[in-house]
């Protein structure tokens, strides 16, 4: 078949003007311009003259059928799928193609050449592998290479049989190790016990359904043997909250809502893939984070998202970020690129963008969260029936993401870059979309009794969840593939995104079918439901899984996990209190511009945060880029109710006191809600857990830590309704081992009546009157950022009050609020009280003077840096007073003039303008995505 | 006497038609969605529909260029209808992706589908944007801001591609201009980010020469209801419904 080929260039390339800058800044400082060219490859018959206003705009892009970069120029590296791989655009070209009448294209492909002046050859080679394409799926296409066909083609390997009899323990760990399982030896000893009485060996698809299903990851056997999961959910059972839907058991926890409807949340983790290849990883994340949205009950819509990235410092010299670690810019900066990517096309506001550092993540923390709105009628799932089809919907099943469980299970190492890179997944959007706008009209008509998305373990763990108990059958010849070379057991645990699978009833099936259909939606009956309590998969005309769902789901051995108190030792640290109006400004500017606290905004105005039109505040102020630290949807249209979602993440809190860190989390999430006129009584929770590799101590800090929030959660009366953990945050390299921070990430959901009686942060009124209100401790400096600033992470962290009077605080700002008493008002958090007053003033034009002779005593910079979660900023009309027994100090006035001054009585100790100070609280990372 | 209906047209990768039909329905309006493989089979009839609105998304991936396959479908497949549709006088307006899909078309800025006069290429950041900007009207007649003119509209804008590229034929097109960026002090602006993808001139949105068919980079759905923090973009679709009525 005639294959051809359109060579377009544009006459004015900002992306390859970006890359320019990105390589130039990683150290290609000889490269000195990058040109692209992308390239259609096109098959079949067809005339090319009707396919042109297609595949080119010849207002910006100059199309010709050979290559225009002039290799004299240049070194240049072409681009392309591997021929096993069918490219994302290409049905898209297809249907573009037919649509002009050209239905004799048969198939399409696109490649990208990208031209390096300024390198040689082989330095523009590994430019491109270290940042260009991911090898799993992509290659460079050599210059001379003949191309008899585009179409995928490539041929499986055959089933293969594995016996474990009469191996020793040494050969069982030798052999999980040997083919990537990461199984525990334990875990080997049951599935070698088991073989005889199945009388024949293991497929090789079952022995990695096995060991898949079983993995850490899947299984959550850290967490299982240390009785977790079951405390927090014995603690939100005891809570018994009212507007408690679903609470840990399905995809995500649902809330009561509105009218009938409910929301749900869901955080997930993504920090293997992310910390090898950001940009897959992070796009991933989003995409398999918002199908447990679409996966939540009958299927939820998807409303809102967050992305938290905690990295090492981005600005690390390079010679200190660890061999066989990515430099934590690219991954920041790749992270960036890829949550544009996913989420801005799926159509979903961005949240909270958040950014943190820590030495400690060298493994990065990858955390994304979605949240969902579904009638209350379809938040719970019916168990499928014997005779329900099993759809398949979606994306393609490829070679992405295969082993992808078992890897992010290991710790990760120096060579861990190379070897499980194929663990990582390819996200494409469009597939994601075209099943979001399907699935609740598939939902409405009853079609649903059940759905789930095909996350890690692919269609054995989706289809062996969903028919544990009944029993599955599954023919994998009806698997649509991108890649046709894939073998039984990798068409089983592939990892290919956006990918659901449903229960439907039989009578509904071609009523589903016909909907997926019309929404372009590629499906196929993957098979059924059945009574055996079985799982079992066919391949052409092979058995190749015959599993009894008993054994695969309640035979894992859960080994003991010891625990040991870690030592700890308290360093008191040394820091003198500043003073002079030079320390001060130095403080100030040191503390705005830390990267925890600083303007993060390149980041996250590259994320929409309006679309779907529910959005009624976002993560920046109405005006410019004040971070409100709040975000609230109006889900239902036309309606005043919302719903208020907040974040709590701190790494350096962490390290110091997991407990204690922990508990910290959860009242900064709540109270950032309360300050707003959110009730604590009508808010739910979410955890994200990341810790180190089990050891006895990393064990200790996690139970304590769990321990903490699970006994919090009872006093407080707020549930935790959904969560995930990680227990693989350890990186070793060259005999080091880099372990994260104990991490603990908290969401609030909370309702609230009138989104438009929000109290925002920003100020009001010059003259108004601001007040600190909660308990402080200017001694307790403990992982707050100042500390952090003067090289201090240690110390002591501050202690909260306890629940009963953290609780009759929120009461007391919940009554203001109804009195409307407060103008604005922000919870206190990382940068303390300075960077509350900095960005109030920055949101509103105005600016505040702070008067310590109002303070209580105690050191004065402690007070303005110290982190008092749990208190807040609130500002009300000059003549506010509070009562004496509620813990407050009267911080100053807000001022007409927008300057940020500090007076001792009359006398003024320093004072600067909002414009200098947002040059320096905009500079930080601005450098570090520019 | 039915009520006009307006079609809001989506295809895959459209992600802006709930919000657009919302504001319709505050505005007074009626609206249907209507997908684009719908028209196409004819199970739906563009005929049907007093006035229509291509939302914003990403339609098709933005495969091959922003809005360029919705584009080619529309003149491939529904030129017929779309060019009686444009005949019979009824509105048209395209916003974000949509405004991208209607020059990709040829329908903005000269009426041709099919004949492309301008393109909305790569903002000059290369980055997506999502900010909150002002919006100037201008003078120029179009039904869509009629009693306007001169006004400042808050709202928000999401995109990729929104800078404006006329080809020689079209330039006087930019004299039809109907919104530009501001600044705070209410003057086109090309400072970044208030105009935030460096488009030439400030040129927000413009019309063709019936004022019927609008094209515009930001997003009028979103601040239309009054959980919204600016609720100036209502007036637009307050527009269309005064127009259908008359």
């Amino acid at each position: 078949m005639a294959i051809q080929t359109i060579y377009t260039l544009s006459q004015d390339d900002p992306e390859a003007r970006n890359w320019l800058g990105f390589f130039q800044r990683r150290g290609y400082s000889r490269l000195t311009s990058v040109r692209m060219e992308r390239v259609v490859w096109l098959e079949g018959s067809f005339n090319i003259e009707r396919l042109l206003p297609l595949l080119v705009n010849p207002l910006y892009q100059v199309a010709a059928e050979k290559p225009q970069l002039d290799p004299k120029q240049g070194p240049i590296v072409e681009i392309a799928y591997r021929p096993a791989v069918t490219d994302p655009e290409t049905p898209s070209i297809l249907a573009g193609a037919h649509a002009l009448g050209e239905s004799g294209l048969q198939f399409a492909r696109l490649s990208r050449r990208y031209q390096f002046c300024g390198l040689d050859n082989a330095a523009a080679k590994s430019l491109a592998a270290r940042f260009l394409y991911n090898k799993v799926v992509e290659r460079i296409r050599e210059p001379n290479e003949i191309v008899t066909t585009l179409q995928p083609s490539g041929a499986p390997d055959p089933v293969g049989s594995i016996s474990l009899r009469g191996l020793s323990d040494d050969q069982l760990a030798a052999l999980s190790r040997q083919r990537s399982w990461y199984a525990p030896l334990s875990q080997m000893k049951v599935i070698q016990s088991h073989e005889p009485e199945r009388g024949r060996p293991y497929t090789d698809a079952e022995m990695e359904i096995l060991v898949q299903s079983w993995s850490d990851h899947c299984y959550h056997t850290t967490w299982k043997s240390l009785g977790l999961l079951k405390k927090l959910m014995a603690a939100t059972r005891q809570i018994n909250h009212p507007l408690v839907v679903s609470a840990f058991t399905d995809n995500a926890g649902g809330m009561e809502f509105a009218d009938g409807w409910v929301v749900t949340i869901k955080g997930e983790t993504h920090n293997f893939p992310s910390s090898i290849a950001p940009f897959g990883g992070i796009a991933t994340k989003h995409g398999g984070v918002i199908r447990d949205t679409l996966g939540f009950g009958k299927g939820a819509y998807p409303i809102g998202g967050t992305t938290v990235m905690g990295t090492m410092d981005p600005r690390l010299p390079d010679d200190q970020v660890p061999a066989g670690a990515l430099h934590p810019g690219l991954i920041v900066s790749e992270s960036i690129r890829a949550t544009a990517y996913y989420t801005n096309p799926m159509g979903i506001p961005m949240m909270h963008p958040v950014y943190r550092c820590h030495p400690g993540y060298a493994k990065c923390f990858a955390l994304g969260h979605s949240l969902g709105l579904i009638p209350k009628k379809y938040a719970l799932k019916e168990s499928p029936q014997p005779g329900d089809v099993a759809v398949l919907f979606g994306g393609a099943t490829g070679r992405d993401g295969i082993h992808g469980a078992t890897a992010s299970s290991a710790a990760m190492t120096g060579d861990t870059l190379e070897k499980e890179s194929a663990a990582v997944q390819i996200g494409h959007p469009i597939t994601e979309r075209r099943f979001t706008t399907a699935i609740p009209i598939l939902r409405d008509r009853d079609c649903i009794h059940s759905i789930t998305d095909l996350g890690a373990g692919g269609i054995s763990c989706a289809a062996g969840e969903m028919g544990a108990g009944t029993g599955v059958a599954i023919d994998l010849d009806t698997v649509p593939l991108k890649d046709r070379s894939l073998t039984a057991w990798e068409i089983l645990l592939s990892e290919s995104q956006e990918r659901m699978l449903m229960a439907v009833p039989a009578e509904k099936l071609d009523e589903a079918l016909a909907i997926l259909d019309r929404f372009e939606v590629a499906s196929c009956i993957l098979g059924h439901f059945t009574k055996t309590r079985r799982l079992e998969a066919t391949w052409r005309n092979q058995k190749v899984v015959d599993l009894e769902m008993s054994f695969l789901w309640n035979a894992c051995p859960i080994d003991s996990t010891p625990t040991a108190r870690p030592v700890r030792v308290e360093v008191r640290p040394q820091l003198s209190e500043v003073s002079g109006r030079d320390e001060w400004g130095k403080a100030v500017s040191n503390v705005l511009s830390h990267y925890h606290c600083c303007d993060q905004s390149p980041a996250g105005s590259r994320f929409d945060s309006t679309v779907q039109g529910r959005t009624a505040l976002g993560p920046y102020g109405t005006s410019g880029r004040m971070p409100t630290g709040i975000y609230v949807s109006a889900p239902l249209r036309g309606r005043a109710e919302g719903i208020i979602t907040t974040l709590a993440f701190n790494p350096f809190y962490g390290e110091l006191d997991p407990a204690g860190m922990a508990r910290l989390m959860m009242i900064e999430a709540i109270t950032k809600a309360v300050a707003a006129g959110a009730n604590y009584r009508e808010m739910v929770l979410c955890d994200n857990f990341y810790t180190p590799r089990v050891r006895p101590e990393t064990a200790f800090d996690l139970v304590e830590m769990v321990d903490a929030i699970a006994t919090l959660s009872v006093e407080l009366g707020t549930p935790f309704i959904s969560g995930k953990d990680s227990s693989s945050g350890t990186f070793e390299a060259a005999g080091k081992r880099i372990d994260v921070p104990p991490t603990l990430a908290v969401a609030a959901m909370g309702r609230v009546h009138d989104v438009n009686a929000i109290v925002t942060k920003e100020f009001k009124r010059a003259g108004n009157r601001l007040v600190l209100l909660g308990l402080t401790d200017p001694d307790s400096l403990g992982g707050t950022v100042y500390a952090d600033t003067r090289s201090h992470r240690v110390g002591r962290l501050f202690k909260p009050a306890d629940a009963q009077s953290v609780k009759a605080q929120w009461d007391y700002i919940l009554n203001l609020h109804a009195r409307r008493a407060c103008v604005s008002a922000s919870a206190i958090a990382e940068g303390g009280l300075l960077l509350r007053l900095f960005e109030a003033a920055l949101g509103s034009g105005l600016g505040a003077e702070v008067n310590f002779e109002s303070f209580p005593r105690g050191r004065r910079d402690g007070h303005l840096f110290g982190e008092f979660i749990g208190a807040c900023l609130l500002e009300a009309a000059p003549g506010f007073e509070i009562p004496e027994k509620v813990p407050h100090f009267f911080v100053g006035s807000v001022t007409a003039e927008p300057n940020l001054k500090l007076r001792e009585g009359n006398a003024v100790i320093w004072q600067e303008s909002i414009a200098n100070l947002t040059e320096t609280w905009s500079r930080t990372f601005r450098e570090v995505v520019k | 006497m039915i009520q006009a209906t307006t079609a809001i047209l989506y295809a895959p990768g459209t992600n802006c038609h709930e919000e657009t039909a919302a504001a319709i329905e505050l505005a007074g309006g009626r609206s249907d969605l209507v997908l684009l493989k719908d028209l196409m089979d004819g199970a739906a009839k563009l005929d049907d529909y007093q006035a229509a609105i291509v939302p914003g998304g990403f339609s098709y991936g933005d495969h091959l260029g922003a809005g360029r396959i919705f584009g080619t479908m529309l003149v491939a497949r529904l030129r017929d209808q779309l060019t009686h549709f444009l005949e019979a006088k009824k509105p048209l307006l395209g916003i974000c992706n949509g405004y991208q899909v209607l020059t990709e078309a040829g329908i903005l800025p000269g009426r041709t589908p099919g004949q492309r006069g301008m393109a909305l290429i790569e903002n000059q950041s290369a980055r997506f944007e999502d900010r909150k900007i002002r919006l100037i009207v201008s003078a120029q007649k179009c039904v869509w801001t009629e009693g306007l003119d001169g006004q400042i509209l808050r709202m928000p804008t999401a995109h990729g591609e929104g800078r404006p590229l006329l080809c020689a034929a079209a330039a006087h097109a930019e004299t039809r201009a109907v919104f530009y960026y501001g600044d705070d002090q209410g003057r086109p602006t090309m400072d970044y980010p208030a105009n935030p993808n460096g488009s030439p001139g400030a040129v927000a949105g413009i019309c063709d020469e019936t004022g019927l068919v609008l094209g515009l980079m930001p997003h009028p759905e979103r601040a239309s209801l009054p959980a919204h923090y600016s609720q100036d973009g209502l007036r637009i679709f307050q527009n269309l419904v005064k127009w259908l009525r008359q």
